[in-house]
């Protein structure tokens, strides 16, 4: 018993005690936030991609120049009919450069180029899109009501009324959805106009110059993902303008496919693979993780990053707790060998030390565990406070493209790492204890 | 008198031990030795030294400044281990025990009083009192034990009269009373033996008579032994045997 009471009143009846357990929990309590929030943006990041994305992507590997376009219907028919596929749409999709009409200079900014002036068109067929993808909802999830389509059943029409530009209102021109981001960032509505440019498969490939193929669109209204790189970089437009403007003979650029929910998507992608093989189709065949891979990755690898930093800070603050212990050992020489002289024997010596060291380390880490899973939960609201009261901007949205700080709590993950706090500290502590534990009590006994 | 020692000095039969003859043996030393090595030289502190010591006797040793009185002390109370000879504790031989049934044994026989009181600051004058009940009991057994071992903590203080001091730090005590919580926690468990190394070496006179009578008032009540290393004739005139330390052997003073 005087084990556990010795070692409470050793470390209750010093300062420096306390200030061991504040390190640890804020190191603890750091990293639990850290890791909770990094937890929260890669499940956030996922969320997206996975919405803006189809469960599984098949892209045929085509040369349109050395034989006839991978046939669209025989390669919807044939992924169809796969056990587990709910629905599969072929999209067109090519890059362009974008200028907004009548503005009177292309590059807006040549810093801004990548982000302004270049856009994905992707040239769909609107009623086969909706129970497949997700472009009812992003056209339901717009903010601003006035940059809306009017009629979400026709997502492309627009009333020529709103065409701002006279010369433009009888001109008969194809429309085109852009989303809201971009939108925001040039300041469009529905009825401005958009001119796309690109290159056409028509080119004469021996030609000195390359010929671009431009089209203006009238922008019927915008869409939203809330995935920030796609609501700046894609612009949907109907599948016989986008042919029109091209003059392609592609059918299919990609085929988004949809499957059951909690089907395997990497054994689909696999039978998939097989079954477009024994029919002759050259495809590439990703899931929507195989396709962010590297998206995801970065992320996954930032919060491992973090993890170990933090981590590695979290030891670093058990090792304080084990000078304290060695100071602790020093300083009390000849406590020990009181004890000795009164029969205490040297493995009880030796566990006041290890149960100090373990105190310090179990309030630091309990403590941390608490303070890091209730800012976690509330880490908005924390952000809020800590803006408002220092005037300093700790999130931006325009960068992340989140409207809040993500956040999702592990508690298991947390009690993992409290417990593994508690575990190495003292660990680490057993060192200073069995030195203790060793003193020869008259050495100790005569200790000045 | 009695003494007793190895060599030139009379070898007594312990029996012989004047006021406590016939009472049982608590400690009996033979030939016990112990050497320290300095550099190359190696120092014969203890040089077959003998001694025994009866239940409810009470034993002065004195000697001059680096004699080995200390380490004597320190021999018997388990603290240290001789290079040679046998060192019995009521009945039991010392010298092959291993560290953990030594400290047992310490714990449940032997008392220390030390020249500076020696108490944990962070304790109050109970607690520092109770340490010793509470290192023979494991964590449940203190638990029931502990009202019984308060009270019998509180009883010794009271002898002392320092029942009033006993939530007192040892900072907030003086020099006199921070020595009697001293002697309280070396008689709280009851001890068969009492070994005291200046008790009064760092106290005034006035308060070192004082601490002297309550000492030997509670052993003689309790019937402990008592051994006390002094340099004080007033104090060692107190025991019923006056021994020298001289030239690692013990004699008559």
């Amino acid at each position: 018993m005087f084990k556990l009471f010795l070692a409470a009143r050793y470390v209750l009846s010093r300062r420096v005690s306390y200030l061991g357990m504040a390190a640890i929990a804020v190191a603890v309590g750091a990293l639990i936030v850290v890791v909770s929030v990094m937890s929260g943006f890669l499940d956030e990041t996922r969320t997206l991609v996975r919405g803006t994305t189809a469960d599984v992507i098949v892209t045929p590997v085509q040369d349109t120049a050395h034989g006839p376009p991978m046939p669209r219907q025989v390669l919807e028919q044939l992924t169809r009919a796969q056990p587990g596929v709910t629905g599969a749409v072929a999209r067109l999709i090519r890059p362009a450069i974008v200028k907004v009409h009548g503005a009177s200079t292309l590059l807006l900014n040549l810093a801004q180029f990548s982000d302004l002036n270049v856009v994905t068109v992707l040239g769909i067929d609107a009623e086969a899109e909706k129970p497949v993808s997700g472009l009812e909802l992003y056209l339901h999830q717009v903010e601003d009501a006035t940059r809306r389509v009017a009629d979400p059943e026709h997502p492309f029409a627009i009333e020529r009324s709103l065409i701002r530009d006279p010369k433009l209102k009888n001109a008969g021109l194809p429309h085109c959805l852009v989303g809201e981001d971009r939108m925001e960032t040039l300041d469009l509505h529905p009825g401005d106009a958009l001119v796309l440019s690109t290159i056409s498969d028509n080119q004469e490939a021996s030609a000195e110059a390359i010929k671009p193929s431009t089209q203006i669109f009238v922008i019927a209204g915008g869409f939203r993902t809330n995935h920030h790189p796609t609501d700046m970089a894609n612009v949907y437009v109907e599948r016989q303008d986008f042919l029109d403007w091209c003059g392609t003979s592609t059918e299919v650029s990609e085929l988004y496919v949809r499957v059951e929910p909690g089907r395997d998507l990497a054994a689909v992608r696999d039978a998939r693979k097989v079954a477009l093989r024994s029919a002759g189709l050259s495809c590439e065949v990703e899931t929507w993780q195989d396709r962010h891979r590297v998206y995801l990755g970065a992320v996954e690898n930032e919060r491992t990053i973090l993890f170990c930093v933090l981590a590695f800070f979290v030891l670093l603050t058990c090792t304080i707790t084990f000078c304290m212990m060695i100071m602790m050992v020093q300083e009390k020489i000849r406590d020990i060998g009181i004890l000795s002289a009164m029969g205490a024997p040297s493995a009880g010596i030796g566990a006041i030390f290890a149960a100090a060291g373990g105190a310090i380390a179990t309030g630091g880490a309990v403590a941390g565990y608490f303070a890091g899973e209730a800012v976690a939960r509330n880490v908005d609201g924390v952000k809020d406070w800590l803006e408002d009261s220092f005037g300093i901007q700790i999130f931006r949205r325009d960068v992340y493209a989140f409207t809040k700080i993500p956040s999702v709590v592990d508690s298991r993950l947390d009690l993992l790492i409290c417990g593994a706090t508690v575990v190495f500290a003292f660990v680490i502590c057993m060192l200073p204890a069995l030195r203790a534990a060793r003193l020869d009590p008259v050495e100790a006994l005569r200790h000045d | 008198m009695t003494e007793l020692a190895s060599g030139t000095v009379e070898r007594m039969p312990a029996s012989s031990s004047a006021g406590a003859a016939g009472a049982a043996i608590v400690l009996h030393a033979t030939g016990l030795q112990r050497r320290y090595r300095m550099g190359q030289e190696v120092i014969e502190v203890l040089r077959g030294l003998d001694l025994v010591l009866r239940a409810g006797e009470s034993v002065a040793i004195m000697g001059r400044s680096g004699a080995g009185k200390s380490t004597l002390l320190h021999l018997m109370g388990l603290l240290d281990r001789p290079d040679a000879g046998s060192l019995q504790i009521d009945g039991t031989e010392t010298s092959r025990l291993s560290r953990a049934r030594r400290a047992r044994l310490r714990n449940l026989n032997i008392g220390f009083v030390f020249q500076f009181y020696h108490l944990l600051p962070e304790l109050t004058a109970l607690e520092n009192v109770m340490l010793p009940l509470m290192i023979q009991h494991g964590t449940l057994g203190w638990l029931a034990k502990r009202g019984a071992a308060r009270r019998q903590s509180l009883a010794v203080l009271d002898e002392l009269g320092l029942a009033h001091r006993a939530r007192h730090r040892p900072a907030k005590l003086s020099g006199g009373e921070r020595q009697r919580v001293a002697i309280a926690r070396a008689l709280v468990a009851q001890p068969r033996l009492l070994l005291c190394d200046e008790p009064t070496g760092n106290l005034d006179e006035r308060t070192s008579e004082t601490i002297a009578d309550q000492l030997f008032a509670l052993a003689a009540r309790h019937g402990h032994s008592l051994v006390i290393v002094t340099h004080d004739r007033e104090l060692a005139a107190r025991a019923d045997r006056r021994l020298l330390l001289h030239d690692g052997h013990l004699g008559a003073a």
